[in-house]
């Protein structure tokens, strides 16, 4: 018994001592105003800062996890997302209309197009994304081209939807993301063309709008920004183009 | 629960200015898309004016998503009564609340974060007891939490 209460004490000693220890840090932590510091300049504050007006207890943890500098989840080059379809990997070149055409490095470029049932990335109805936080923006992507001007993409072969042929959108930027050109890529249709061999996906090809026909197509009959697609739907396709733009 | 946490000018946290600075970059990119005769120079009247233009909450948020993994799914500010971090979410909406091209003081984004649902046990002057859903039996681990401003309940469901 008597050991009991001796221990007891002991914990109580043990608890105690940091209390006074803090009490005296209090007391050295105090801060006296000191006189005749007004010397070092003179101004109102401009960033007075944001406190929470809560009337809630303050953060008591560890800090951290530290934030780090992360990208946008655009940048990768498999924009696939585990979207469904045939494999396609699209090479663009940039070209610098101010430089005889040569390839330009460091250019943004920035591609999107429709999933295999022609739908978007987007927000749903109520605006609410789950944390499967990938996926939200799937085939979507945003590259850095190389020395030769190039960029590539891993996705997969983009379905239509009512009112247009199929399409990719591309928006390329100059390094400092300035935009320089906004832009779409049109397919080779017709017999023995990738899209006649895709046949649309699960939709068919009933109801779908040639190049001639498309309203954004239409006029390119230089065929600027048709694109050259090989391969076939086992190994998957091969997109390739030379896109110009003022840099 | 939902927590709208609003990030701008002012912020001060390195996670908030990370926010901030991204974007605000990217919101300048992107919105250069519906804006090709630099006829507009905010946020609203893109939206006003520019049909589409309210998918840049959607497009702008991709510069973000970096930074809402790196809290693993908790939901930053809001603290128990300990002082401790304790509501998760799995769900959450990006929004751009202003912006302006010409001034980047104007910038002002938001999360807002929604957590799991909550089993309410009992409010205490303006303290709310609640635990995560918990299946079987045995102690229940409690939560102690001042209602706060943008703080919300966003939904409300009976248990069977």
């Amino acid at each position: 018994m008597e050991r009991k209460s001796f221990l007891k004490s002991l914990l109580l000693g043990a608890i105690t001592t940091p209390a006074l220890l803090t009490a005296c840090n209090k007391d050295e932590d105090t801060i006296t105003p000191s006189e005749g510091t007004t010397d070092s300049g003179t101004g109102t504050v401009t960033n007075p800062g944001s406190s929470s007006s809560s009337c809630t207890v303050a953060p008591t943890e560890t800090e951290g996890p530290f934030p780090t500098k992360a990208p946008a989840s655009y940048v990768r080059n498999d924009i696939t997302n585990a979207r469904s379809g045939y494999k396609m990997t699209a090479n663009i070149t940039i070209g610098n209309t101010n430089n005889s055409c040569a390839g330009l490095a460091n250019a943004i470029v920035d591609i999107w197009h429709c999933d295999a049932e022609g739908n978007y990335s987007e927000y749903g109805g109520s605006g609410m994304q789950s944390t499967n936080y990938q996926s939200v923006h799937f085939l979507r992507g945003r590259q850095t081209t190389d020395a030769n001007g190039l960029v590539s993409f891993t996705s997969i072969f983009p379905g239509w939807y009512n009112g247009r042929a199929t399409h990719i959108h591309v928006h390329i930027y100059n390094a400092s993301g300035k935009s320089l050109k906004v832009t779409q890529i049109a397919f080779p249709e017709g017999t023995g063309s990738a899209v006649a061999l895709v046949n649309g996906y699960a939709k068919g090809m009933n109801g779908y709008t040639s190049n001639s026909r498309d309203n954004v197509f239409s006029d390119d009959s230089a065929g600027i920004e048709l694109a050259t697609v090989t391969g076939n739907t086992t190994d998957g396709f091969e997109l390739a183009i030379k896109l110009n733009v003022a840099a | 629960m939902c927590y709208r946490k609003v990030i701008d000018s002012n912020s001060s946290k390195s996670w908030d200015k990370l926010v901030f600075e991204d974007s605000y970059t990217e919101f300048k990119m992107q919105s250069q898309l519906y804006n090709q005769d630099k006829k507009f120079r905010n946020f609203a009247e893109l939206l006003q004016h520019v049909p589409g233009a309210e998918k840049l909450h959607f497009l702008v948020s991709a510069a973000v998503i970096g930074y809402l993994q790196q809290l693993n799914e908790i939901v930053p500010d809001i603290l128990n009564n300990l002082g401790k971090h304790f509501l998760r979410f799995n769900k959450y909406q990006f929004e751009i609340i202003n912006s302006d091209l010409q001034d980047k003081t104007k910038h002002q984004v938001a999360f807002n974060f929604y957590s799991e649902p909550l089993v309410w046990h009992d409010t205490i002057q303006n303290y709310l007891l609640v635990s995560e859903k918990k299946t079987g039996e045995g102690e229940v681990l409690t939560n102690l939490f001042q209602l706060q401003p943008y703080l919300n309940i966003y939904s409300l469901q009976t248990e069977a």
